[in-house]
């Protein structure tokens, strides 16, 4: 697939800034979709432009009309009205079967074929694309390595003797398969346990810093909106957009009532864990080291939700801050915390993240 | 003569009628796998049709098959052709009604994947939801050959191949010597036959059925 050269559009400042590689550009222009025989449209003239590389959540209550705008990307329902554009290109021009052969797509059903084995799973778009029998053989056992399965246990087997979680990591590797700029993703982690779940969050958001597709990831679940969105679209009834923003702006400046229901009452703390030690230190200096944090330290990557809660779990008010080496730069206290939150948490503000 | 004397002097003219018994069964079999597959695949989305393909292919088993054979000569004459013929209708019902139901069992959200993915419609219906309803549309097949060496037994009325000749034609003589012998003969052999092919089908589900489809 070609690269973008739009990468430039309305990127997300701070931690998830990487270049977009993978990627290609999104534009939805005035999208509806109207079922006959029902008064309201399903999705109302909904517009979004999505940057190349970027993940957008589409976050919203069941029937709001999220999974409709999105499965209007690839034509799985045909929009009766608006446009989406892929890289400037129209996809209501392009052949729906080619275009969706381009578009990776994973739901929560996963939807593997029980007849066919992991490598047949995951090398059929690569097989209906034409792709050699030894390409093809070698960007199976590349994806399995990529999503964390031993390439030679799992090949041969069928989807009935790998676990759900196991499953579902196969579903991305199939979805990545033909390595598609853009991907669809439709509650992929949903039907998984919680522990399971979170492992999966965590494996995949690395994975996309890695490759930075455009991906387009409907949920309801907020923190996992927080946790893997470069930024989110909280949706309304009819898919209409009550704020698109980056995780940090929702939580510190929710556009209304609507959004602030979502975000719920820990506000503050959820912050916290979007937060990095690094990020804070952009606007906060540290205090002196002193020599009364019992030991406590918290590193650049860690989250400022981890240190508050190392330092309230061990009962102290201060932990030491390192760098890389271990080295102890100084300490953070509750008080440089809430100058943190004063400084950053103002509505229109500089993003803490 | 004892029976098995009777076995041993008409030993070749037994396996010749075998052949045929098995001969036409399977040409018949082939045929209604190819009608009774298609006309599933062609109707399963829709309740309507599939509702009239089912219906006429279980209306086609209510006729009398000594019926149904008389109605075929004056179009189709005596020998093969009408005996393939009815045999065919006969078989349909399992066939069409296991298709039907296998397509139909098929995992909305695997045909969503397959959509999604790029597949067109023939595509997922070759590559996955075929290979997918393949055990239960075998097992229609079996069903409908457990019918057909029943009733193509019948067939010898419109001089049709196999056993049907040499039953009936014991039972016409009976009393007569070798007439229970031949009678007997006919119908273990029609037994014989369909057991040793219900078994060779076991093995044929197992050969063509995916791993991943084994429970």
């Amino acid at each position: 697939m070609s690269e973008s050269s739009s990468t430039v559009v309305s990127r997300p400042a701070g931690r998830r800034s990487a270049p977009a590689e993978g990627g290609a550009r999104i534009e939805l222009v005035a999208l509806t979709k109207r079922y006959p025989g029902q008064s309201e449209p399903a999705v109302d003239d909904v517009s979004m432009d999505i940057a190349a590389g970027e993940l957008v959540m589409l976050l919203g209550p069941s029937g709001c009309g999220k999974t409709t705008t999105m499965k209007m990307i690839n034509r799985l329902i045909e929009p009766t009205s608006g446009h989406v554009l892929i890289n400037g290109e129209d996809v209501l021009r392009l052949d729906p079967a080619e275009l969706r052969r381009r578009i990776g797509y994973v739901i929560q059903q996963i939807g593997l074929f029980p007849h066919l084995t992991i490598a047949e799973n995951i090398g059929l778009v690569p097989r209906l694309l034409g792709w050699k029998a030894v390409t093809i053989a070698a960007r199976v056992d590349e994806l399995l390595e990529l999503v964390g399965l031993d390439p030679s246990a799992y090949r041969g087997r069928y989807p009935r003797q790998l676990s759900g979680g196991q499953q579902q990591r196969v579903g991305v590797a199939r979805a990545l398969a033909a390595d598609p700029p853009v991907m669809l993703m439709d509650e992929p982690f949903g039907a998984t346990d919680p522990i399971t779940r979170e492992h999966l969050q965590t494996e995949f958001h690395k994975l996309q810093r890695e490759l930075r597709k455009t991906i387009v990831f409907v949920t309801h679940d907020f923190d996992e909106a927080l946790r893997l969105g470069d930024r989110i679209a909280v949706l309304r009834e009819r898919s209409v957009i009550a704020q698109f923003d980056t995780p940090e702006r929702i939580l510190s400046a929710p556009a209304d009532e609507y959004v602030a229901g979502f975000v719920g009452s820990a506000a503050a703390i959820r912050r916290s864990g979007l937060t990095t030690v690094d990020d804070a230190l952009r606007h906060i200096a540290l205090a002196p080291p002193g020599d009364d944090s019992g030991g406590l330290s918290v590193s650049g990557e860690d989250t400022v939700r981890d240190a508050i809660d190392a330092m309230l779990r061990n009962g102290r008010d201060r932990i030491h801050v390192t760098d890389r080496d271990g080295a102890v730069l100084g300490s953070l206290d509750f008080t440089r915390i809430c100058e943190l939150w004063a400084r950053a948490g103002q509505p229109g503000g500089r993003d803490v993240g | 003569m004892s029976f098995a004397e009777y076995l041993e002097f008409n030993w070749d003219d037994l396996l010749t009628m075998a052949a045929e018994h098995l001969a036409v069964v399977v040409v018949a079999l082939a045929l209604a796998v190819l009608i009774g597959v298609s006309v599933g695949m062609l109707t399963w989305q829709s309740p309507r049709w599939s509702g009239v393909a089912l219906a006429a292919s279980g209306g086609l088993l209510t006729i009398p098959s000594l019926a149904l054979l008389a109605l075929l000569i004056p179009v189709l004459g005596l020998g093969w052709v009408p005996s393939v013929t009815a045999l065919v209708l006969y078989s349909l019902l399992p066939i069409v009604r296991n298709t039907v139901a296998g397509l139909r069992a098929v995992d909305p959200a695997i045909l969503e994947a397959a959509d999604g993915m790029g597949l067109s419609r023939t595509g997922a219906m070759w590559r996955v939801q075929l290979p997918m309803a393949w055990p239960v549309i075998i097992t229609g097949i079996r069903v409908s050959a457990q019918l057909l060496f029943a009733i193509a037994t019948i067939a010898a009325y419109v001089a049709g191949p196999g056993f049907g000749h040499e039953i009936f034609a014991g039972l016409a003589r009976l009393g007569a010597a070798n007439a229970l012998n031949q009678a007997i003969a006919g119908t273990l052999g029609v037994v014989a036959l369909a057991l040793v092919f219900d078994a060779a089908f076991i093995v044929i589900r197992r050969l063509t059925t995916s791993r991943g489809l084994r429970v």
